[in-house]
């Protein structure tokens, strides 16, 4: 899950990563050569956890929202 | 002035948000039919609404511009649909920051240059026959201040919009004699959701403003007027140009 979990923290981090995340994340899963497991996460609960940050995630925020994200795939990769 | 592209058929990648949109509802008011093309369909919905068009007038297509699959049928059904293809902007694109040169993720790089410069490549080279055969058009590609300065904070967005200047460039040597018009724009900041989004606070944002010659940044609509005098006849004797705007911020900076 490690590069599920790297895409997932810059996307908190960089607005335009996130929106190339957001509408094409099967693209990115091709590019970063995700398991079908990872690219179910990616495309499902994790598009669900990006879409939902606020815009700008501020810089002060960005170590919680990723550390929360992570434990949020990090919890469904172990069910 | 109303009607200035009155029966024009337009299509307008990047279209759900930001500067896309706004050349979207702009062409809508001056009379043309507007193909709304993007991948992120909520957004691209919410465009088609803001310009109050019937299906007669708009259509939408959700289309990844790098796959020229994708782009010869958003094309041929343009063509279907409304009889004719006119005006093709060029405005998707991506902005991934990065760190200097010999950091980038190759990942990152092939990602950007695929939409930013692969995606305008594929939007031409399926939108020009279609173009010529109905006696020409006008295409203008939206690059970036970024693609004329040496902006550091993302090398593969800066490079792919200076490949978009020089795409156009090429293009229109090649096309402007069987009546395409090509050309291109590089704005400098604007106020779209990208650049909100890439700032890191509301006073970081407010920092872009102070230093600007103008004293703020630009507006997407004061982008989609320039567009439209390039996409519409007015502009009949230019092509193969790219125009910066940016509020005087590049003559100053020298």
């Amino acid at each position: 899950m490690d590069k599920l979990i790297d895409i997932a923290s810059r996307a908190v981090a960089d607005y335009g990563f996130r929106q190339a995340v957001l509408y094409g994340a099967a693209d990115i899963a091709r590019k970063w050569e995700l398991s079908e497991e990872e690219a179910a996460l990616l495309s499902g609960p994790v598009l669900a956890e990006l879409s939902a940050l606020p815009i700008p995630v501020q810089p002060a925020d960005v170590p919680a929202e990723q550390a929360r994200v992570s434990d949020v795939i990090r919890g469904l990769a172990s069910k | 002035m109303t009607g200035r592209l009155e029966d024009k058929v337009a299509i307008v990648t990047g279209g759900a948000s930001g500067i896309g949109r706004a050349i979207c509802q702009r062409f809508a008011g001056e009379g043309a039919k507007v193909v709304v093309a993007d991948r992120n369909i909520a957004g691209a919905e919410e465009t088609l609404a803001l310009m109050g068009a019937t299906p007669d007038d708009a259509s939408l297509v959700e289309v990844n511009i790098s796959d020229s699959l994708q782009v010869e049928r958003m094309v041929n059904d343009a063509v279907k649909q409304f009889g004719r293809l006119d005006i093709l902007i060029n405005g998707a694109a991506i902005l991934i920051r990065t760190p200097d040169l010999v950091d980038v993720d190759e990942v990152l790089w092939d990602l950007t240059m695929e939409t930013n410069v692969k995606g305008v490549f594929l939007c031409c080279k399926y939108a020009i026959p279609a173009m010529t055969a109905n006696g020409g058009g006008s295409i203008v590609n939206i690059s970036s201040m970024s693609g004329v300065r040496g902006v550091g904070y993302s090398v593969p967005y800066a490079v792919s919009k200076a490949g978009v200047i020089h795409l156009t460039t090429v293009a229109a040597s090649q096309y402007t004699s069987q009546g395409v018009r090509i050309n291109c724009i590089a704005p400098g900041g604007v106020d779209t959701p990208q650049m909100r989004g890439s700032t890191a606070s509301a006073e970081a944002f407010a920092g872009r403003n102070e230093g600007h010659p103008m004293g703020r940044v630009g507006t997407a609509d004061e982008i989609a007027n320039l567009v439209l005098w390039l996409a519409s006849d007015e502009a009949s004797y230019v092509s193969g140009s790219t125009y910066i705007i940016d509020g005087g911020a590049w003559a100053g900076a020298r």
